[in-house]
């Protein structure tokens, strides 16, 4: 286990590394951020010296040498928008995000659980069809048009609660059934293909011949051995629900990672986004890694190699 | 079997706790929310809500006032900080910190200022704090404002309150310069003692009102100065700037009564804000001109004035405002605007369309079935921009002309720009923050578009040269008149229309937006 743990800890290296290459070229490729931080009517001349003040004329190697030289200390450079370090800017923003993940996770959790064992259960039945259906509208809603109907409906019409901001609970429950909504819809099929595999199982059969009341035989019997996947696939769900939180965080202008991404992708702020896809990395890693114990811990004839 | 299932249920359970806490941990660090502010429809009176919150598009960049090129973060400022001059609302501008002035020479300038203003830390203004502020924006070329400030040479101290701000130059622009941001008075003495950083986190300045907190992408906090030279603003206890960037959720927080005020409210909510029982719009014409810039390189169709007169005899402008722009816009064939120094009323509030004229000009000019030609568009930085840029391809059509229309994400946009790769137009919206036309018209300016736009125009050129440092005031406005009567002929750039500002506000307050942009909160008033 502990070899195991080590060996993929030191797999991290050369993948972090190849992140930082691919993301610096995208942005490098992109283009000179200083026209957009100077206003319409700059000279050529204002754009020339700050792009040799901010040292944005030197070639690809000696930017991308500068950049990992820095990284290799723990620096992740200044903004050039912000103009403070990015690293702070980044972690200071993790909370919030996080606090949205979490909480879109457990929204999740308590619509696909019962539903996917429910649908299993009448498999081929009519209710079954629409919860499968409703799984794949889930999965297909747009997180940006579900968040400001969201806000419509309950926000606008009926006022139960805050439009947007972070501040109470009151503020998280809209964005987290955003962000939780299409997460729920995948471990809905998730659950219920899981049930449907195992429901069919001679012990599952035998349990039942015993008289056992179908309560238990579902839930007891049946749903634990049908969790393996779907424990493993959770935490996979990781980078969904960082790519969900982009958008959801802008629709209600929740104060995570994902607008702080947006803003430094769109001002070409090399060094908040090369902070914030880092940090995301190594959470999603971290989270491959976690699911890769759960998997060996939950069945044993997975063999640590 | 079931050790290792309560484990791994375990493990998930702790890391979504783990991650909650951490959230929490932060929440709690929040300020509480505006309760009477929330989700409740606005009272109408607001005896008990003295605090005003205000839903901005974008957070502000940083509170170092001379290193940005924003507009909203000056509307956040502009509360914090004091600038030597300021303009009225009739755009006249009027010493602010300055008390006394006198210009010496062509060169130099002698100010007083005001006696008894200071800072949110109780540290007095003194000149000192003058040569400060000015001299860093004025030599520090790693600075945003720095083009806008270089024009200073120095500031020489006379005693406590008096100074002489010398430029390198006859400056005529330097009272509109010293009316904005750049001149916002930074505190010396505080930033040597704590540094940039400490700063940075805690401003300072002489304004109205004083800073109490900034959660970056979420709100800036401001309370009143209990010693502002003028007397403490007491119309609010505290003043909220949130940021709000999607447009729907910036008109629902409105709607809902979660904010008092929403800048940037598109057309297509105009009608859900002013039906909205407690909500109005609010419309000023704003500082920015959306026009045409057209390619005179030889070679281009558009080097012939002719074909550049039939452009702009072939757009509507009037119905670019009515229909795309619902209302939003008004059409002029000068980039200089009412307010700005310089501006030239004849050419405002009107515009050329003559469909017939527009084809017989193409016709003498060689072009009897018309050309194809290239129209860049940025898409989502202007009002309806891609609209506009839709139906003006349309318009040149009816005319004759094909148009290509190439819509660009921003950021390629300002590339293009950049590397002079455009080809016959742009679609452009460019405002005045100096409010002096000098800069406006600087865009005929032949040197400076080389390899771009290559537009030459020898009387404009010798009007440019001798504006550029003319000290009389009137002359140098009949010349800034001149040119744009000129370029309106020559039509180097197609002058569209300017935008308004569209505001939402909530009826319990009174607040009139400014063509500026400013959001100045001791003019915002409770009913």
């Amino acid at each position: 286990m502990i070899k195991f743990l080590f060996k993929r800890i030191l797999e991290f290296i050369p993948v972090l590394i190849i992140i930082s290459f691919i993301v610096f070229s995208l942005v490098f490729v992109a283009g000179n951020p200083v026209a957009l931080m100077l206003p319409e009517d700059a000279s050529q001349e204002d754009i020339e010296r700050l792009t040799v003040a901010l040292g944005l004329d030197q070639p690809f190697i000696v930017q991308y040498g500068k950049y990992m030289l820095g990284l290799i200390q723990g620096d992740f450079g200044r903004s050039f928008r912000y103009n403070t370090d990015a690293l702070p800017l980044v972690l200071e923003r993790l909370p919030a995000t996080l606090e949205l993940a979490a909480a879109s996770m457990v929204i999740a959790i308590i619509i696909a659980i019962p539903l996917g064992v429910w649908s299993a259960t009448r498999k081929n039945t009519s209710m079954d069809l629409l919860a499968t259906g409703g799984a794949v509208i889930g999965k297909a809603m747009p997180n940006f048009w579900l968040g400001i109907m969201l806000i419509l409906l309950f926000s606008v019409t009926l006022g139960w609660f805050p439009v947007s901001g972070r501040g109470t609970m009151a503020h998280l429950v809209l964005p987290a059934i955003t962000l939780g909504t299409g997460i729920a819809a995948e471990m809905t099929r998730l659950i219920r293909s899981s049930m449907v595999e195992i429901l069919s199982q001679d012990y599952v059969r035998t349990a039942k011949s015993k008289g056992l009341r179908d309560f238990f035989v579902v839930y007891k019997h049946a749903f634990r051995n049908s969790l393996i996947p779907v424990v493993t696939i959770t935490a996979l769900q990781t980078s969904t629900l960082v790519g969900g939180a982009l958008i959801t965080e802008t629709v209600f202008s929740w104060p995570g990672l994902g607008q702080l991404l947006i803003q430094a992708v769109n001002t070409r702020d090399m060094a908040i986004v090369q902070a914030s896809v880092f940090i995301i990395a190594i959470l999603v890693i971290l989270m491959n890694l976690l699911a890769d114990i759960i998997y060996r811990i939950l069945d044993p004839r997975i063999k640590y190699s | 079997m079931k050790i290792k299932s309560l484990l791994v249920m375990g493990i998930l359970l702790a890391v979504l706790a783990l991650t909650a806490c951490t959230g929490k941990e932060a929440t709690d660090k929040q300020p509480s929310p505006n309760k009477g502010n929330e989700t409740q429809k606005p009272t109408g009176k607001s005896e008990e809500n003295r605090v005003l919150t205000i839903a901005m598009g974008s957070d502000i960049v940083s509170f170092d006032i001379h290193n940005h090129n924003n507009t909203s973060t000056e509307a956040v400022h502009d509360n914090m900080f004091n600038y030597l001059f300021k303009r009225d609302d009739n755009n006249v501008i009027q010493p602010e910190l300055v008390d006394t002035f006198e210009q010496l020479d062509e060169l130099t300038v002698q100010m007083k200022l005001k006696p008894g203003v200071k800072f949110h830390n109780g540290d007095p203004l003194t000149s000192e704090d003058v040569k400060f502020t000015l001299e860093r924006v004025a030599t520090d070329d790693t600075l945003k404002e720095f083009p806008n400030y270089k024009q200073i040479k120095q500031v020489d101290i006379i005693d406590e309150l008096t100074f002489k701000i010398v430029t390198h130059a006859p400056e005529p622009s330097l009272f509109h310069r010293l009316s904005r941001l750049g001149s916002g008075m930074l505190p010396k003495k505080y930033i040597e003692e704590n540094g940039w950083d400490h700063f940075l986190a805690n401003p300072v300045g002489t304004g109205p009102y004083k800073f109490k907190q900034w959660v970056r992408d979420d709100r800036i906090v401001m309370v009143p100065f209990e010693d502002y030279y003028e007397g403490k603003e007491d119309e609010w206890d505290e003043v909220v700037f949130r940021v709000i960037p999607e447009n729907s959720t910036r008109v629902s927080e409105l709607l809902t009564g979660g904010v008092d005020i929403a800048v940037n409210v598109p057309p297509s909510d105009w009608d859900r804000v002013d039906k909205n029982d407690g909500t109005s719009m609010k419309k000023e014409t704003s500082n920015r001109t959306i026009m045409l810039i057209l390619r005179s390189t030889e070679g281009y169709p558009t080097s012939d004035v002719r074909v550049r007169q039939a452009i702009d005899y072939a757009i509507d402008d009037g119905s670019l405002a009515e229909f795309a722009l619902k209302g939003g816009g008004i059409p002029t064939t000068t980039r200089v605007g009412p307010g700005n120094f310089g501006h030239n009323p004849k050419l405002y509030n009107t515009y050329n369309y003559d469909l017939e004229k527009a084809k017989s000009l193409l016709a003498e000019a060689g072009y009897p079935d018309g050309f194809e030609m290239t129209l860049h568009s940025p898409r989502g930085r202007y009002l309806q921009d891609a609209e506009v840029t839709e139906m003006i391809a349309g318009m040149l059509t009816q005319a004759g002309i094909k148009v290509n229309i190439e819509f660009m994400e921003w950021s390629n946009f300002v590339e293009m720009r950049s590397a002079k790769k455009n080809k016959d137009a742009y679609l452009l919206g460019l405002g005045n923050s100096m409010f002096d036309g000098a800069y406006s018209v600087d865009w005929y300016r032949a040197a400076r578009f080389e390899g771009e736009t290559d537009y030459k125009n020898d009387e404009i050129e010798e009007l440019l040269k001798a504006s550029a440092s003319n000290m009389n005031s009137a002359e140098r406005e009949a010349q800034i008149q001149r040119i744009e009567e000129i370029a309106a002929e020559d039509v180097p750039h197609v002058q569209l229309y300017q935008e308004t500002i569209n505001t939402g506000v909530s009826d319990r307050i009174v607040f009139t937006p400014t063509q500026d942009e400013m959001i100045y909160v001791p003019k915002i008033k409770r009913k």
